[in-house]
């Protein structure tokens, strides 16, 4: 059984009396330990597709069934578990919150989590070691790089020990090289800790590199699913 | 997450934003200032009155007046006859032994007073001189004499006056008498010290039936114009005591200007009267009195012999049952009152939606970004129902303070400049503990409502829009 089963899910914006509809019917399953990269143009459907596995948004109609369950079927109380337990986000812009440090930031989330007080500081320090951060605990976000403050992110994903890491173009605000050492610590993750991944990009050269699949998006329609062969 | 976190993310949030929080908070301080401030003040006249009540006995004490036929007809048309054919007691020297009898009844003694002239080392003054028992000594305000004694018999030549009286008689009593008091223009007023008071004589002259001026023939009244047939009559006694000066709230029950021993009262000629009303009550009565002051030893014992002193036929009037009265007086000023601070609390709660609204537009991202890490709209509600909370309650404390402060320096100019020199210094404000308590509880509540809309706001903040990268 996959991890994850995606059945001809649609979602439709609505603007006032114009429908704009992102995702037309998609339906894909994803194994538990792939790396899946979603790729397609701008406006295709890839980020909308991540927001509705990750519960941050409810679809028009389908279903995503994480374990079997239907998050369709899940009030907003059962969505807000399904992102504190199921799945760890990482977005394009960081979304660091400014005023705290990179461990408050990795420790808001092991708040949400239910992390008693006391444990929640030497757990967001393990965590940014894992990242490479371990000398950056007290530095905010505006004194971070690019790099750093996305390590930073992906330690906050990684905080309450998610099934799956939804990445939503996560290095797309970093330059090569940088972008470079994310995808690695990302693969890394997928690899050894058997997280899985789903990335939206639109670099489709790292995403064939790295990925063990890319799914192809145009105007809300899957249009290739090819199994590529990591390197 | 607990409700600890939930208090910590709201203390954080409002740490950031210091001078807007303290903004915010401050129209809280202001509107519960306002509103304790005015209710402490209902709370304290309220105080003073029911002070003023406990400290002459007035809730265990009974006025007896006879019973008359036109208030019964008015009351009651079918007692009429009853009243006709069975008369009541009248107000005698029989009715108060009978009255004494009663349970519950601590002591009665007939209302014996009159007007007076008294002369004091050549001054002179017109008062009420009031007859009491010598056991009275023992009961609030007599206890408390606060110069020398209340008079140990009824058969004593010592009477008691009041301080108010030595001032109209041009005697400031001081315990450091500067010799010639401050407020003394004229050069007639000097100040003394209590002990050179004590002991000395004190001329009552009152005015007697002279039977001598009777006309004989009845014709001849009209021609009394200018000349009744009342002569003076002087009594010589000895001041013994000083009773203390009463306060701005005092009730008038015992307002007469000097105390006198009841059997020496007796003895002093008089008309036995005090006013019109009294000769008009009394025609025909065959009463000696114009009423009884009747004391119950406990105040649980009031109805049950009010009730057997009604059963006797006679009218019973308590001055209690007009505190209750002044108390609802109290209640809708208590009322007015605190609707004015009410809005001022409302206009605060205004602020803090304000504020709460501003705050979510500011802190979307930061909404979206908890959202999506696992915070749910519960959480996210809970924070800003917290921070309200939070402005509620720090306004709430602070606010007392503000009121505690306004009503303080009030208080100051109020005694300082609005009441006579002299007058003892009344605490016109009063913070009872429930208006402590409720003034915090009210804020809280208040603040918590109106932090519910934005937080219910910033619980629907949608994480897609919040989070989609500039």
């Amino acid at each position: 059984m996959n991890l994850i089963e995606v059945t001809n899910l649609r979602k439709i914006y609505r603007k006032g009396a114009v429908s704009i509809p992102a995702l037309r019917g998609v339906s894909v399953g994803i194994a538990g330990g792939e790396f899946i990269s979603i790729v397609g143009r701008s406006g295709s459907g890839k980020s909308t597709l991540l927001n509705l596995i990750g519960g941050l948004d409810t679809a028009t109609s389908g279903s995503i069934a994480v374990r079997g369950s239907d998050l369709s079927r899940m009030d907003s109380g059962g969505l807000a578990e399904h992102r504190r337990r199921t799945v760890g986000m990482v977005f394009q812009s960081f979304n660091l919150i400014s005023h705290k440090s990179a461990l408050e930031n990795v420790a808001l989330a092991l708040t949400f989590g239910g992390v008693p007080r006391g444990e929640r500081r030497a757990r967001a320090t393990a965590l940014l070691r894992r990242v490479g951060l371990g000398q950056r605990l007290d530095h905010t976000p505006s004194e971070l790089s690019g790099g750093e403050a996305q390590r930073v992110a992906l330690a906050r994903a990684l905080a309450n020990d998610p099934e799956v890491l939804l990445l939503d173009e996560p290095t797309g605000n970093l330059d090569s090289a940088t972008a470079r050492e994310i995808i690695d610590l990302i693969r890394d993750l997928n690899r050894d800790a058997g997280l899985t991944a789903i990335m939206v990009t639109h670099e489709q050269d790292i995403a064939r590199e790295i990925s063990t699949r890319v799914i192809e998006l145009l105007d809300g329609r899957v249009v290739g699913s090819g199994r590529e062969e990591a390197s | 997450m607990n409700l600890l976190d939930m208090v910590g993310l709201g203390f954080d949030n409002l740490r950031r934003t210091k001078l807007r929080t303290a903004l915010t908070t401050l129209g809280v301080v202001i509107g519960i200032g306002a509103l304790t401030s005015m209710i402490s003040f209902g709370s304290g006249m309220q105080k003073n009155i029911t002070e003023t009540f406990a400290e002459n006995d007035l809730f265990t004490s009974l006025f007896v007046t006879a019973a008359d036929v036109e208030e019964i007809a008015r009351a009651d048309p079918d007692r009429v006859q009853e009243f006709l054919e069975e008369p009541p007691a009248p107000l005698n020297d029989e009715t108060v032994d009978a009255i004494r009898g009663v349970e519950g009844v601590e002591l009665a003694f007939p209302e014996l007073r009159f007007p007076v002239r008294i002369q004091v080392d050549g001054d002179e003054t017109r008062t009420l001189l009031r007859a009491l028992p010598a056991t009275m000594a023992s009961y609030k305000p007599f206890s408390e004499t606060t110069y020398g004694e209340f008079f140990d018999s009824d058969e004593s030549q010592e009477v008691v006056l009041r301080w108010e009286t030595l001032e109209r008689l041009g005697i400031i009593v001081e315990e450091e008498p500067s010799g010639i008091a401050e407020r003394d223009t004229t050069g007639k007023k000097r100040s003394v010290h209590p002990d050179s008071i004590i002991g000395t004589p004190i001329v009552i002259i009152s005015s007697a039936l002279d039977v001598s001026k009777i006309p004989r023939n009845p014709m001849q009244v009209l021609s009394l114009a200018g000349d009744m047939p009342v002569k003076e009559v002087a009594t010589e006694l000895i001041i013994g005591g000083i009773m203390k000066q009463a306060s701005a709230f005092g009730s008038n029950t015992w307002n007469a200007g000097i105390l006198v021993p009841m059997n020496t009262a007796r003895e002093i000629p008089s008309l036995g009267f005090s006013s019109v009303w009294e000769i008009l009550r009394r025609q025909g009565r065959g009463d000696t009195y114009a009423s009884i002051y009747v004391r119950v030893d406990d105040v649980r014992h009031v109805q049950t012999a009010r009730d057997s002193l009604e059963s006797m036929g006679l009218n019973v009037f308590s001055i209690a049952d007009q505190l209750e009265e002044i108390k609802r007086g109290f209640l809708i000023m208590d009322a007015v009152l605190g609707a004015v601070g009410t809005i001022a609390l409302v206009v605060a709660a205004l602020g803090i939606i304000n504020t709460m609204v501003m705050s979510i537009l500011e802190r979307r991202r930061e909404i979206g970004v908890m959202k999506a890490i696992g915070g749910s709209e519960n959480d996210i509600k809970m924070i800003f129902v917290v921070e309200a909370g939070t402005i509620g309650l720090a306004g709430a404390l602070l606010g007392l303070v503000l009121g505690w402060v306004v009503t303080r320096i009030a208080n100051f100019v109020a005694n300082s400049y609005l009441l006579p020199d002299d007058a003892p210094f009344i605490n016109f404000f009063h913070f009872p503990v429930w208006l402590i308590f409720g003034a915090v509880a009210f804020s809280v509540v208040v603040s918590l409502a109106a932090g519910l809309y934005p937080a219910v706001r910033a619980a629907r903040v949608d994480p897609v829009t919040a989070l989609r990268h500039d």
